[in-house]
């Protein structure tokens, strides 16, 4: 991307949409070649850029949500998953690390790992990950499936403050209720669904699939879930378990690319991200996982942190050469609604890059096209 | 017996199929374990070049003539055996046994799977059938997952272990590499490795262009040929691996009458890496179940009452059998040429896969591997239990990064080996549930692992 090609995707901004009121944070990207380079560093210099990884995490209880989607055992050309569709183990490994030296309290790694609901840990083994590296890169580090019930005797019930999109609240594994710190740890990457895949849409995968599920019990959550939330969630054709806040309007649209923006946006709301990071080291464009057809591993070469989900992700889209505010039929969003607009309508924070601070590298020069 | 001084026993016979006739391709043997030609047809001048050399040779026949007269005749001319592969009319292995009766020669069958003579007296039993192994793959070059949660791996390994349960003979798969595809060296290393991983043998067989290659000195070729030999010696050189019993608490009572069926639940078990025994039906003991803890029984009403008792006093005494439901049938009826379960069969086995699953959960049976999905297992240990070996195979093209092994039992050392004769001592750490753990940090196409008390 020319300067001049950023100025005008800025300025062309409002003739799509007036610009809300929502807030804006500033957002930092960092140039990092390649996991094999100094990761840690290059995170640290993002959080120094935001003000510094103290203030938000000492003596707190840091709950990270990392992107790790689809089975481990799906790969694309036999590579490790945290090099195309994962969020990468080195950059998870330097996280806690960083944390741990803020003096965070407790740093939890969560995901709701597919189609089980076992231990994390078994889940971060199978991916190729480190459990003893995370344990010895800080101390209170723990890991939570947030699959199923997990750890605790209840699930959280989380309401959609000012009403959701799809769903009033949501009930959701304990740790994305008690922490004082929400991280969202994503990918930079293409959406099958959804267009991208960032802070935002990472999120979706709160969702417990003992729930939420395509084998979720009807009444009670079934705590040994095996399957994805395709049925229920993205084309609504079940509803999720009783035990649950049920679909405000079950004759809405049935269409993926309208529920799932949506159900995102939603999920935002209701659990805000503290502070969201996104690794677009190497990765993939075309879609999610290797389940998409066509998908292409790609180096970008960037890590992006903010402090603002919504700010954060709109950065991120403009670096993968798409405008943030672009309407449904219009690239990466030719199917779907757009989150980020969703995000922003629910006053999670604006998609106005002229109003977004950008620190470290400016997005012309970290830009890394993923249309084909 | 025309079987020189120098001659290994038919146990440690190492087949490969032989379409050459010319002498010189016998050098393509050096520094590789094949010590044994399957010939379509022969010279006595090769034969004597390859006996010179210590190589055993077989002479293959296939249904059509009484295969009695050329037997002897291969046999009058030098050669060690005879190999009858596919479906020969009934009596017909026994009338070339009988001819062979006074030379000491082997008459050795490469039945329909159904048709192997499972726990009879021969040294080497076959099948001419078997699946080519591999990872399943989607257009895009990602793998398929299969309906036991994992990547789907084609595989003979089960069906293997199935066979082998039976009796103490060496077990030979004699399938061909499938027509029209390009098959690249790795692929050779794992149709090896599949059938070595549980205890068995591949009889080695080459496609057309890759024999052309070979024949002709090309290099890339001649690159995949040691390549091939060296996982063969990998496994080769460790012949106490197939004398080692499988080590783990899980327990498969086999149908008596259904290898396939059996094969095609080990291979289930398999692709979770849950280390498993398999005891066939009539050979079920105290004994055989001492050390286990769970105990899936298929075997059904084709117990008898004194064996169904052995399973209610391992109950009992503090063991989970897990039995097929009543009236719960397996494979028999199928079609002599089907060799792997059909959906319906699929579907059946649901039944029971389930609770299969349910039961074993996350325990550790005898080993718990993590990012393996693409690879298959085999945990075997010493009688004292001093020492277990964790064999793994790779069937995708692609090396896989960091691999976790846990086993039970607290050993104090872990030894990497590899086909490339890399002998490595790994870091060991306690597990959770009393065992001992590695990381390795790469699996290219197969390894072992070797843990020792002291």
């Amino acid at each position: 991307m020319t300067r001049r090609e950023w100025i005008a995707l800025v300025s062309a901004a409002p003739l799509l949409e007036a610009a809300s009121s929502a807030p804006a944070a500033p957002v930092a990207i960092a140039k990092c070649a390649s996991y094999s380079g100094d990761v840690t560093a290059s995170l640290a210099s993002l959080f120094d850029r935001l003000g510094g990884l103290d203030r938000i995490v000492r003596g707190k209880t840091v709950t990270i949500k990392v992107n790790m989607t689809g089975s481990p055992a799906l790969r694309i050309q036999g590579r490790p998953p945290g090099v195309t569709h994962y969020v990468h183990p080195k950059l998870v490994g330097a996280t806690a690390h960083l944390m741990g030296q803020a003096g965070a309290r407790r740093i939890r790694f969560v995901e709701s790992a597919w189609a089980t609901g076992g231990p994390l840990e078994d889940y971060l083994l199978d991916s190729g990950w480190s459990v003893r590296g995370f344990l010895a890169a800080a101390s209170g580090v723990e890991f939570e499936n947030t699959n199923a019930l997990g750890k605790s005797k209840r699930y959280a019930r989380l309401p959609v403050p000012g009403g959701g999109y799809l769903f009033p609240a949501y009930d959701l594994n304990h740790a994305y209720e008690d922490t004082d710190v929400f991280v969202s740890l994503a990918k930079l990457k293409n959406h099958e669904t959804c267009g991208v895949t960032l802070s935002l849409k990472n999120c979706f995968g709160m969702l417990p699939a003992s729930i939420y599920g395509d084998d979720a019990g009807v009444e009670e959550p079934n705590e040994n879930p095996a399957t994805g939330r395709g049925d229920t969630m993205h084309a609504g054709k079940r509803q999720p378990s009783k035990s649950a806040p049920s679909e405000l309007d079950p004759s809405s649209s049935r269409e993926p690319g309208y529920r799932v923006p949506r159900i995102v946006a939603d999920l935002v709301k209701a659990r805000p991200i503290d502070l969201a990071i996104v690794d677009g080291i190497e990765s993939i464009a075309g879609g999610e996982g290797p389940w998409i057809k066509g998908v292409r591993p790609v180096q970008p070469g960037v890590l992006l942190a903010g402090l603002n989900p919504v700010c954060t992700d709109a950065v991120a889209t403009a670096v993968m050469g798409y405008d943030p505010r672009a309407p449904r039929g219009t690239a990466p969003f030719q199917t779907c609604d757009n989150t980020l607009l969703l995000a922003e309508r629910h006053g999670i924070g604006t998609t106005d890059l002229r109003r977004i601070e950008v620190r470290g590298t400016p997005v012309e020069q970290a830009v890394f096209r993923y249309e084909a | 017996m025309p079987l020189f001084a120098s001659a290994p026993p038919p146990s440690a016979w190492v087949p490969a199929r032989w379409t050459w006739t010319d002498p010189k391709t016998l050098d393509l043997l050096s520094g590789t374990p094949i010590n044994c030609l399957l010939l379509d047809s022969y010279t006595v001048d090769f034969i004597s070049r390859a006996a010179a050399r210590g190589i055993v040779t077989l002479a293959v026949f296939r249904p059509g003539a009484d295969p009695a007269d050329a037997a002897r005749k291969a046999v009058r001319a030098g050669m060690q055996g005879v190999v009858l592969e596919g479906d020969f009319p009934k009596g017909a292995a026994a009338r070339v046994r009988d001819a062979l009766a006074d030379t000491g020669a082997i008459a050795i069958e490469l039945a329909s799977r159904r048709a192997m003579a499972l726990g009879g007296p021969e040294p080497i039993i076959g099948t001419y059938q078997g699946v080519w192994p591999g990872v399943q793959m989607l257009d895009n070059g990602a793998a398929r997952a299969g309906p036991s949660g994992s990547l789907w791996i084609s595989t003979n390994a089960g069906f293997i272990r199935s066979a082998r349960a039976w009796g103490p003979a060496a077990v030979w798969l004699g399938y061909r590499p499938p027509a029209h595809s390009v098959i690249t060296g790795e692929r050779y290393g794992e149709a090896i490795g599949d059938a070595e991983l549980a205890g068995g043998r591949w009889i080695l067989a080459l496609d057309d262009d890759f024999r052309a290659r070979l024949e002709r000195g090309d290099p890339a070729a001649l690159q995949d040929w040691r390549g091939m030999a060296g996982v063969l010696q990998f496994f080769e050189t460790h012949p106490e691996w197939r004398t080692l019993r499988a080590y783990g608490k899980l327990a498969l009572v086999q149908d008596p009458a259904d290898a396939l069926l059996s094969g095609g639940i080990l291979d289930m078990i398999g692709a979770r890496h849950t280390p498993v025994r398999a005891i066939p039906g009539q050979r079920l003991t105290p004994e055989s179940l001492q050390g286990a803890s769970m105990a899936v029984n298929v075997a059904g009403e084709a117990l008898s009452a004194g064996q169904r008792q052995i399973l209610t006093n391992f109950a009992r005494a503090g063991g989970t059998v897990l039995t097929a439901p009543p009236g719960w049938k397996g494979h028999s009826a199928a079609p002599p040429d089907q060799i792997t379960l059909d959906n319906a069969e699929l579907n059946r086995l649901d039944d029971i896969w389930h609770d299969v699953q349910t039961m074993i959960g996350r325990k550790n049976l005898g080993a718990r591997l993590f990012n393996v999905s693409s690879m298959l297992s085999n945990v075997v240990a010493a009688e004292d239990g001093r020492e277990v070996v964790v064999e793994l195979v790779n069937y995708s093209a692609y090396p896989t990064d960091d691999v976790t092994v846990q086993v039970l039992g607290a050993f104090k050392h872990a030894q990497l080996l590899t086909p490339a004769g890399i002998q490595k001592d790994l870091a060991v750490y306690p597990t959770e549930e009393g065992g001992t753990g590695v990381d390795l940090d790469r699996v290219s196409a197969c390894i072992a692992v070797r843990f020792r008390l002291e």
